[in-house]
C-alpha cells in the first residue's frame, strides 16, 4: 500500500516536472522560430524597428503615442462599444467568471491620472500596478514587454492628453483560485521574460519592423496562437489559429490550405489593412474590430513589414479546416437544398439572401460576399453563428457597414439551422452545429 | 457625378458614391414610388431591379452599380412583360391592402416571373420571403403570381 502510494506520488512529481519542463523551461519564445543572432536595440546597425514609421518621423510626442496606441490596439479592450474612449469596463467572459478592463484615462481616482512614468512602464512591461497588485494576462503585458520605454511613454503621453473620464472599473467576479491575483507573480515569472525587443541580425530591417508590430504592438498571437494549460501562448503552434472571445481566430501561418500561404502579398496586405478582399471574405467579430481600431490606421510601410514578417512564420496546418471553396453557389435556391435543410433555407430566404445572395456573391455590398471566406468554410460554423447572433459592424473606406444582430430575433435552434445551411451552401464542408452549442457561443463572446 | 440608367433613361446625379440608391431615387430624383421601410435590407419595401435582379436599394451604394447596369423601379416596371402581367394580376385579385410594401412586392414578383416563368410554391417562397407585409396579403400575393404566370 505504502509502496503504491510512493509510486503514485513519484508519477505525479514526474508529470508535473515534465509539464513544467515542456511548457516553461523548454518552451520557445515568440520570435525563436527565426533563428539567427539577436542583439540589444542599441547595438543594432540597421533602421530602427521600433517607434513610429518614417511617415511620422517629425510627429510630436502625442501624435506618435496615438499611432502606437492604435498599433497596440489599446481601444480593443479599454473602450466599450458606445462608451467613452479608454474608460474601461469591457467584460471578458471567462469559464471561471468575468474580468473587466480598467479605466486608462487620466482621471486621478478611477483612471491612471496619478501614475508616474515608472508606474506606467511597470504595468505595461511587467503587469504590476503601482500598488503592487498583479494584473491578469488578459492585459497582454507578455507581448507589450517587448516595447521600448520610449514607445510606452509616448502612449502614456497620448493617453494623458485625453479628457479624464470618471468611471470606476466594475469588480471582477472570478472564482477561487483565479481571484488570487498574487498567483500571477508565478505566471509572470514563467511566461513574461520582461525583456525589450532584440532585433534579429539574420533578418532584414523590414522583417524586424514587422516583428515589432506583430509581437510588441499588435499582439496577434494573443488570439491567433493556441494556449498551453497555463493560458500562456504555445509558440510551438505559433499563429496556427485558436479560439478567443468565442470566435475562431484563423491560421496566419503560410500553410497553403488552412493558412494564408496561398494569398498574394497584395491580398494579405489589403485584408490586414481593410478587413476585406473579394474572394477571401470579410473580417468580423474581434478581427473586424482589430482592423477598425488598429490595423486600418497603420501606414502602408508598416503593413508591408507585417506581411514580410508573417511570411516567415513556420507553416502549420489547422486540422479543423478544409481548403476554402472559391466557387460561387448556384443561383437557384432549389439547388443544394435538401428536405433536411428546409428550416435553414426558409430563414436564409427571409433574412439573409437580400444581402448575401443565393450564390454567396452579394447583390448590394462587396463586404457581404461569402465566397472564399474562412468562416463559411469552417465546419464548426462557430464564426457564422457568432456573426448571426451579434451582427457585424465595420468601418469601411466608404463609411460604416452593418449586418444586424439576429441574436434576439431567432432561437438557438433557428440560428443553428441557418449556420448549417450557410456552411453547406457556400463552404467546402457542411457543419452540424447544434442549438446547445449556439447557446454556449452566446455566453463566450466578450463585450 | 454619378450616371445611372433608370427605367431606360440616363440620369446624372450629384451624390457621393456611398449614397444608397434609395436615397438617390427618393430624395434626389423625386421618384417616391420606391419606399423606405427598415433601412437594413430586412423588409423588402425598397426593392428595385438591377439588370433584372431584385435588389434592396436601401443597402446598395450607387457607386457599386456598374455604369452599364439597367435599373428598373416601380415607376417603370409596367413597361416590362413580366411587370405588366404582375400588375394586372395584382389589380384583378385586389392584392393591395394598405399598399406600403406593395411596390417592393411587385418588383420581387416581377423579377421572379421573368427568371422563372412557371414558379411553384417553393420558388415563390424563396423569392418572396424577404418581402414583408404587415397587412398579411401573402395569400393573395401567391395567388396573383400564379395567375400572372398562368399556373393558377
Amino acid at each position: 500500500m505504502k509502496r503504491a502510494l510512493g509510486i503514485a506520488i513519484a508519477i505525479v512529481i514526474v508529470v508535473v516536472l515534465g509539464a513544467l519542463g515542456w511548457f516553461v523551461v523548454l518552451a520557445p519564445g515568440p520570435l525563436d522560430f527565426a533563428g539567427g543572432q539577436t542583439v540589444p536595440l542599441a547595438e543594432y546597425k540597421e533602421a530602427n524597428p521600433t517607434g513610429v514609421p518614417g511617415a511620422l518621423a517629425n510627429a510630436g510626442l502625442i501624435e506618435r503615442g496615438e499611432y502606437l496606441a492604435q498599433a497596440g490596439d489599446c481601444a480593443a479592450c479599454h473602450t466599450v462599444k458606445g462608451g467613452k474612449p479608454f474608460a474601461g469596463g469591457f467584460a471578458f467572459k471567462l469559464p471561471f467568471g468575468t474580468l473587466y478592463s480598467s479605466n486608462i484615462t487620466p482621471d486621478k481616482e478611477t483612471g491612471i491620472g496619478a501614475w508616474s512614468d515608472a508606474d506606467f512602464l511597470k504595468a505595461v512591461h511587467q503587469g504590476v500596478a503601482p500598488d503592487g497588485t498583479r494584473l491578469y494576462p488578459a492585459f497582454p503585458y507578455a507581448a507589450y514587454t517587448l516595447m521600448t520605454d520610449e514607445d510606452v511613454l509616448a502612449i502614456k503621453a497620448y493617453l494623458f492628453s485625453l479628457p479624464p473620464v470618471r468611471a470606476a472599473t466594475p469588480p471582477n467576479t472570478l472564482s477561487f483560485p483565479f481571484n488570487q491575483r498574487w498567483l500571477m507573480a508565478f505566471w509572470s515569472a514563467f511566461f513574461n521574460p520582461n525583456e525589450r525587443y532584440r532585433p534579429n541580425t539574420a533578418q532584414s530591417a523590414e522583417w524586424n519592423r514587422g516583428a515589432y508590430i506583430a509581437e510588441a504592438m499588435g499582439h496577434c498571437g494573443d488570439c491567433h496562437t493556441p494556449r498551453n494549460p497555463m493560458q500562456a501562448m504555445d509558440h510551438r503552434r505559433k499563429f496556427m489559429g485558436a479560439v478567443a472571445a468565442g470566435w475562431k481566430a484563423y491560421n496566419l501561418t503560410p500553410d497553403k490550405e488552412t493558412g494564408v500561404g496561398a494569398w498574394s502579398d497584395e491580398t494579405l496586405a489589403k485584408f490586414i489593412s481593410t478587413g476585406h478582399v473579394e474572394g477571401y471574405g470579410t473580417a468580423s467579430g474581434p478581427m473586424g474590430e482589430a482592423i477598425d481600431n488598429s490595423l486600418r490606421h497603420l501606414k502602408p510601410e508598416d503593413i508591408k513589414a507585417l506581411v514580410v514578417y508573417l511570411r516567415t512564420v513556420p507553416p502549420i496546418s489547422d486540422p479543423a479546416l478544409p481548403a476554402p471553396r472559391t466557387a460561387l453557389a448556384s443561383a437557384s435556391p432549389k439547388d443544394g437544398t435538401a428536405e433536411a435543410d428546409a428550416r435553414g433555407a426558409e430563414l436564409f430566404a427571409g433574412a439573409c439572401v437580400s444581402c448575401h445572395g443565393w450564390t454567396g456573391k452579394s447583390p448590394v455590398l462587396a463586404i457581404a460576399t461569402f465566397t472564399g471566406a474562412r468562416a463559411v468554410n469552417d465546419p464548426s460554423a462557430r464564426n457564422v453563428a457568432q456573426a448571426i447572433v451579434w451582427g457585424v459592424t465595420r468601418e469601411t473606406p466608404s463609411g460604416p457597414a452593418v449586418m444586424p444582430a439576429f441574436g434576439h430575433a431567432y432561437s438557438n435552434t433557428e440560428i443553428a439551422a441557418i449556420a448549417n445551411y450557410v456552411t453547406k451552401r457556400f463552404g467546402a464542408v457542411p457543419s452540424a452545429i447544434t442549438a446547445d452549442q449556439v447557446a454556449e457561443l452566446r455566453g463566450q463572446a466578450s463585450q | 457625378m454619378i450616371t445611372l440608367t433608370i427605367n431606360g433613361e440616363s440620369k446624372q446625379l450629384d451624390v457621393t458614391e456611398d449614397t444608397p440608391l434609395l436615397w438617390a431615387l427618393r430624395d434626389v430624383l423625386g421618384m417616391t414610388g420606391t419606399k423606405f421601410g427598415c433601412g437594413i435590407a430586412q423588409c423588402g419595401a425598397c426593392t428595385v431591379q438591377v439588370d433584372g435582379q431584385a435588389v434592396r436599394s436601401c443597402m446598395l451604394p450607387v457607386g457599386a452599380i456598374g455604369e452599364g447596369s439597367k435599373i428598373t423601379t416601380i415607376e417603370g416596371i409596367g413597361a416590362t412583360d413580366a411587370g405588366a402581367r404582375i400588375q394586372k394580376a395584382w389589380l384583378d385579385l385586389e392584392v393591395v391592402q394598405c399598399g406600403y410594401c406593395q411596390s417592393g412586392q411587385i418588383m420581387s414578383a416581377s423579377a421572379l416571373l421573368a427568371a422563372t416563368p412557371q414558379p411553384d410554391d417553393k420558388d415563390i417562397d424563396a423569392a418572396m420571403a424577404g418581402n414583408i407585409c404587415r397587412c398579411g396579403t401573402y395569400v393573395r400575393i401567391r395567388e396573383a403570381i400564379k395567375k400572372a404566370a398562368g399556373v393558377a
